[in-house]
């Protein structure tokens, strides 16, 4: 049980002292430099489409219906 | 006798499955672009100076792709005319409109041909760093979307002049020019991107 303690013990010293190292995700909103800032814009934009595309479809399924249901019956 | 007293009444969905089919397959579409453009920012914000200094003498044809643009724009309108020509049951409108606007892609594609050729021989090419990659793969890949979307307009022209169309029946020139209108709203954003930032 000791040992268990003294590994994580370890690891949250490891962690606490090396941060920096976390920083090498590209989506890293801390870095400034020209490629994290259009790593950070493709990715936000990426993440956009999805919605983008099933709000479209899903909108104009919708649409379809809705105005299906308006119209008298022949 | 009870099945003769039956009506079959047979309702039409509100959205057809085509029209569906279409929608999903250009969700796909812009999905696929999206990730095009992903990359092409990644390379354009993450560049300080654009184009890169191993291709500062390079410079892409603004004009000329305006112009091309342009056409393109008046494509999307002269195919909308043939989607509203056939609703009005007036076929060789439509034969005229789908001519244009096949003439037109083709026009395009001809003038887009050309340009890449002279890029070519400036020096720009697909093996040349970042720059000539993904100004080909991106423009390369909506010209193929164009071509494919001109094959189908001369398809459905010829489906046309067959007489395979009425005001009743036009889910053909309606899935072509969905398709059509998407790929010449996709242009613009493109051509801003690549070519104007």
């Amino acid at each position: 049980m000791s040992r268990f303690f003294f590994a994580v013990t370890l690891l949250i010293v490891v962690m606490l002292i090396v941060p920096t190292y976390l920083e090498a995700c590209p989506a890293c909103k801390t870095l400034d430099d020209p490629i994290s800032k259009g790593f950070n814009f493709s990715i936000l934009f990426m993440m956009a489409m999805p919605f983008a595309v099933f709000t479209v479809i899903g909108g104009t399924v919708f649409w379809h219906y809705r105005r299906a249901n308006r119209e008298p019956m022949d | 006798m009870e099945t003769q007293n039956h009506i079959d009444v047979r309702e039409r969905p509100p959205l057809s499955n085509a029209r569906l089919a279409i929608l999903v397959l250009l969700g796909a579409e812009t999905m696929l672009f999206s990730g095009l453009i992903g990359a092409f920012l990644v390379f354009r914000i993450g560049n300080v100076t654009w184009p890169p200094p191993s291709h500062i003498g390079i410079e892409l044809p603004r004009i000329v792709t305006g112009i091309n643009t342009a056409l393109l724009l008046i494509s999307g309108y002269t195919m909308f005319q043939a989607w509203r020509a056939i609703q009005k049951e007036k076929v060789k409108q439509l034969r005229n409109w789908l001519l244009i606007t096949g003439v037109l892609g083709l026009l395009f594609l001809g003038i887009q041909g050309s340009e890449w050729v002279q890029l070519i021989r400036k020096g720009l090419t697909l093996q040349s760093g970042v720059y000539g990659g993904i100004f080909y793969v991106l423009i390369g890949c909506h010209a193929v979307h164009v071509l494919s979307a001109v094959i189908w307009v001369f398809t459905v022209l010829g489906m046309a002049i067959a007489g395979r169309f009425s005001a009743e029946q036009y889910t053909g020139v309606d899935t072509c020019t969905i398709y059509w209108v998407f790929v010449v709203a996709l242009w613009p954003i493109l051509y801003v991107l690549v070519y104007l930032t």
